[in-house]
């Protein structure tokens, strides 16, 4: 009888690691997949949104600009930036009304400092020291701490990524050091992970492109010479294809297609990057798109694949800056992200916050579909990913961190219910929902998470 | 018994009766830190710090420069009389002489309310006192 395939089985070529999706081959022979197929390990994503949500201002609470008027199962997406989601209704778990408390100013010195200070608080909820040296503290971030506990068991432990620059050094303002702002992910209370912000990394980190010991200018040669990391892995994929059945060359080829896309899209925006036409992101590397959009959906792609193939199961993804004043034409709305962030308590300047807002949520049913396409074990990686979606600023007018936006996707393996609206007490920590689903990704020995003051019934 | 708890309940009662009496009357004492907003085109949240003697009140505020993230120490003078509030102060080391001229009221929750008076004209402000907050 043939073995199994080891789940830690890799293709590889001359400088090119690829690891392997989910396939049958992977059980063992006679096995019932529910028994063959060991309790999937969760998927993590944390997306953070910058600087809070026109749904958390007075006229955006009373109109619904953010959470649906009704709580339970019985709630009306259509008024809210969440209505792109309803295709997903069943793995969403909407949680308004939650305070950031360490987010907010602790002395003198701190006040006016959010902007400088908020991101790192979203994932931490700690109170991060005012510094500009290297002394820099805030918390463990949720991220790392299931990183930390699951992530030991894949080649990469977890992987933070960015869309905007976040190479600032030294002090950004109000005495913070520009890493509170450039960085979500914290290994330690003193070590925050840096940010990757262009696809190309992404990919080469993925997929051991060239090995680590080659240069930036070795890669690039490298790279010119191939069509394809794919062509480097052509007797190792003929060799696997030999041993499979149907089923899994089909699974396994539609794989790799999707490797070469996205390597594929990458390579078209390096091309148009280098060809001399006028960027709007001058300053960007190469590899990322002038489009926000296909900035995002690149970076979700990549996410899909390292799951599909277990590279990492934790990922944190940062939109933005809070004092971006990025444009996003695609939402129908032409003004600058931090101008309409301060709108002034006009209902009108509101409504268009209210639209980058719904534009940046609708980023996600692309990525959501992704997970639900993609067979994972007993079920697909959308029931096996827990996606966090929220900013650590309430009303961006403010500057306040009550009310702040927040919500789940996904179920976490059926440990979350999904398909409900639950309105906090006032006064809930937005800690107390990130220690519940610590507990539910597998944390429940947790008894604190920043500020929790207790698990909230999700 | 029932007689002696129900006695006891009458004394904390007039005791809570007086204390909050006391508080009323008490004259208002600015004195701490505030965090200020300054109702722009936006909320620009500021620090300020009050001290009170008698009447007399001297403080800092941490103006918010041009440059974004960037604060100017402007040290206030003034005083409170039934619940109005008067400060002003001259940014030091300004390319002209510069004053803070505040003007503001004592509202019965506690916060105040009033209006600012600097370079760039003249905004409306709130302030509530800064939560005190373990780190």
């Amino acid at each position: 009888m043939t073995p199994p395939l080891s789940r830690r089985a890799v293709l590889k070529g001359l400088g090119v690691t690829v690891a392997l999706p989910w396939l049958d081959a992977m059980m063992p022979a006679g096995r019932a997949l529910a028994a063959a197929v060991p309790r999937q390990k969760l998927r993590l994503v944390c997306v953070e949104m910058v600087h809070g949500a026109a749904g958390s201002s007075s006229i955006g609470i009373r109109k619904h600009l953010w959470a649906p008027a009704d709580t339970g199962c019985d709630y009306d997406l259509g008024p809210t930036s969440l209505k792109s989601l309803e295709p997903f209704r069943d793995h969403l778990t909407i949680v308004s009304n939650t305070d950031v408390d360490p987010a907010e100013p602790f002395t003198a010195s701190e006040i006016g400092g959010d902007h400088w200070r908020s991101s790192a608080v979203f994932l931490t909820q700690a109170h991060p020291k005012q510094t500009q040296a290297g002394d820099v503290e805030a918390g463990i971030s949720l991220d790392q701490l299931y990183a930390q506990r699951f992530g030991r068991d894949t080649p990469i432990p977890s992987m933070q990524l960015c869309i905007e620059n976040v190479d600032q050094a030294g002090g950004c303002g109000y005495g913070y050091s520009c890493v509170y702002t450039d960085s979500i992910s914290w290994a330690s209370p003193t070590r925050p992970l840096p940010m990757i912000r262009n696809p190309r990394v992404v990919f080469d980190e993925l997929f051991g492109v060239f090995g680590t010991g080659a240069s930036p200018a070795e890669r690039r040669e490298r790279r010119e010479e191939d069509r394809s990391i794919l062509d480097r892995l052509r007797e190792s994929v003929s060799r696997l294809q030999k041993t499979l059945g149907a089923a899994d060359r089909a699974r396994l080829g539609d794989y790799l297609d999707n490797v070469r896309e996205i390597e594929r899209r990458i390579q078209i925006v390096e091309a148009f990057n280098l060809g001399g036409e006028q960027r709007e992101l001058p300053d960007a590397p190469a590899g990322v798109p002038d489009s926000f959009s296909a900035h995002v959906r690149l970076m979700f792609d990549l996410q899909v694949l390292a799951f599909a193939s277990d590279i990492t199961r934790v990922f944190a993804l940062k939109l933005g800056r809070d004092n971006s004043n990025r444009t996003y034409p695609e939402s129908g709305f032409g003004g600058g992200f931090h101008n309409a962030s301060h709108h002034g308590g006009q209902e009108d300047r509101i409504a268009d916050f209210a639209t980058i807002n719904t534009y940046h949520v609708a980023m996600l049913p692309y990525f959501l579909e992704k997970l639900r396409q993609i067979p994972d074990g007993d079920g697909t990686l959308l029931d096996h990913t827990v996606v966090l979606y929220g900013s650590p600023m309430g009303d961006s007018n403010l500057h306040n961190h009550k009310r702040v936006p927040f919500f789940i996707a996904g179920r976490a393996g059926g440990r979350l219910g999904g398909g409900q609206h639950l309105k906090a007490p006032n006064g809930t920590p937005l800690a107390n929902v990130m220690l519940s689903v610590l507990h539910a990704l597998g944390l429940e020995d947790l008894e604190r998470f920043g500020d929790s003051t207790a698990p909230f019934n999700l | 018994m029932t007689k002696t708890i129900a006695s006891f309940i009458a004394v904390l009662a007039l005791a809570a009766g007086l204390s909050a009496q006391h508080q009323k009357d008490a004259a208002p004492n600015l004195t701490g830190t505030w965090n200020m907003g300054l109702q722009g085109q936006h909320v620009i949240p500021v620090a300020l710090t009050l001290d009170q003697k008698g009447r007399k009140v001297t403080g800092v505020i941490l103006m918010p420069t041009q440059r974004a993230g960037e604060t100017k120490d402007v040290t206030l003078t003034g005083e409170l009389v039934d619940a109005a509030l008067t400060l002003s102060g001259t940014v030091e080391g300004a390319a002209e002489p510069t004053t803070i001229e505040i003007t503001g009221t004592l509202n019965d929750d506690g916060s105040m309310e009033g209006r600012l008076k600097g370079p760039h004209g003249e905004v409306p402000w709130t302030a509530e006192r800064l939560k005190e907050r373990k780190k």
